[in-house]
């Protein structure tokens, strides 16, 4: 006690100098709005990565509970696919799976594809004699294949999006932001998605759905993942995605018709010939 | 210089500041101060603690007539505590003994050595306390040196029209 007060007293300028100077400082981040501003980012972004890193080791110790919860749900999950198998054998039609009623599923099989064009097209062994109708859309169990152009008895084109003449209206699922998805001709592994503005964050990885918006195709089917993200010009990104769908060993596909398509397409066009003639 | 007297120049360098130099806007680099010589030629028999507090409450009245909450006192307070260390680095004992006293006639050099260093360190703490981020940093330099330099040249306009006829 008696050596703290004696350093106290020693280097009492320095500390009387310390404490003016917070006091100083204090008032600075107090009462000025600019600096306030700049110590408050500072400061929750300091706290922020303190939680965040605690929050992880943490995290670490709750890996045996969290375990045991995914194996019961696990369990549980794969008795629901023993159930639904068996139901799905009763059943054929594809989309009493699905609850979407606005969709309708029919199953195809490739006869012929070509992948190593910049209009490449791909032919399926269903025809109007099977229900398939022009501009319906086309997927498999991984992913977006493309769009029905041609149809015939027994037979349909598909153009696929590794074809530069399709553009097809996609968005970032974990965001939402769309823009439009087209090849650009050279590997068929990969598309561009554009017209992303700059400021959204993408990350390699990120999984890129149908918006829904032309609906051609049921919104979130799955097109692919992020491969690389840059930025070409001034506003927009150009996003390289992998495609989920694997066009050199694509066999089962799945058409899918949207029932309500006339009715949607009459309503907009009667409402864009109303503001046409309003103006 | 005794104490009435160092008051009363305490009292014209505030004024001279508060009501002409903070209303001249030469450049939005240059800040001219010229009351942190206050502190310089405070009597070097004065308490160092006292003139921490003195210039403690000349930066408070700065920030008040500014509306700038505690920059200048940051700025001032820094001054005060370098003041001892500075004398001693850019003198030596005798003329310690009588700042401002007549030696200053004599030895102008150490003044301006003096005067410098000590307006660098003011001008230092005062613009990146403004600036308060080092984002910037040669700007932020570009200014400190530019009102080092503008603040020094007023302060001795003020030696040479106060102080120096004074002591003759």
């Amino acid at each position: 006690m008696k050596n703290i007060i004696k350093l106290i007293l020693r280097y009492h300028f320095t500390i009387i100098f310390i404490l003016l100077e917070f006091v100083a400082f204090s008032l600075i981040v107090e009462h000025n709005r600019y600096q306030r501003t700049i110590f408050s980012t500072y400061t929750s972004t300091f706290f922020f990565n303190l939680s965040s890193q605690v929050k992880e080791i943490r995290g670490y110790f709750e890996l045996r509970q969290e375990n045991r919860k995914l194996v019961e749900e696990n369990t549980i999950l794969r008795n629901k696919i023993g159930v639904l198998t068996d139901q799905l054998e009763e059943v054929p039609v594809w989309d009493s799976l699905h609850t979407d009623s606005n969709y309708h599923f029919y199953s195809g099989k490739t006869i012929n594809a070509t992948y190593n064009k910049t209009k490449n097209y791909i032919t399926l062994n269903r025809g109007t004699e099977e229900g398939i109708l022009q501009e319906m859309a086309v997927t498999s169990i991984d992913g977006v294949v493309g769009i029905i152009q041609n149809v015939s008895n027994h037979h349909s084109i598909v153009l696929p999006l590794v074809n530069t003449n399709l553009r097809v209206s996609a968005k970032i699922r974990k965001n939402g932001y769309y823009g439009s998805l087209q090849w650009d001709g050279k590997d068929y592994r990969y598309s561009y998605l554009n017209d992303i503005p700059f400021h959204v964050n993408v990350e390699q990885g990120d999984t890129i759905v149908t918006s829904g918006f032309t609906s051609i195709f049921p919104e979130g089917e799955v097109i692919g993942f992020v491969e690389t993200v840059d930025r070409e010009t001034a506003n927009f990104l150009t996003i390289k995605v992998k495609l989920a769908t694997d066009f050199r060993k694509l066999s089962n596909v799945y058409i899918i018709g949207h029932r309500r398509k006339e009715e949607k397409r009459e309503l907009e066009t009667a409402a864009y010939d109303q503001m046409q003639n309003n103006e | 210089m005794n104490n009435s007297k160092y008051l009363l120049h305490l009292f014209c360098l505030c004024m001279i500041q508060i009501a002409i130099l903070d209303n001249i806007q030469l450049h939005s680099f240059v800040h001219i101060n010229i009351y942190p010589l206050a502190i310089l030629i405070m009597p070097y028999k004065i308490k160092k603690v006292t003139v921490l507090f003195t210039a403690f409450l000349l930066g408070l009245v700065l920030d008040m007539a500014n509306n700038t909450v505690g920059i200048h006192i940051a700025a001032a307070t820094f001054v005060a505590y370098i003041r001892p260390k500075m004398l001693q680095l850019t003198s030596n004992r005798e003329q310690v003994d009588d700042i401002p006293g007549a030696g200053l006639n004599k030895s102008f050099g150490w003044f301006l050595k003096y005067l410098f260093l000590s307006m660098l360190a003011f001008h230092t703490v005062l613009i990146l306390a403004e600036a308060f981020s080092f984002a910037n940093f040669s700007i932020t330099l570009l200014r400190i040196v530019c009102s080092t330099v503008v603040s020094c040249f007023f302060i001795l306009l003020y030696y040479f029209i106060a102080l120096k006829k004074k002591q003759e």
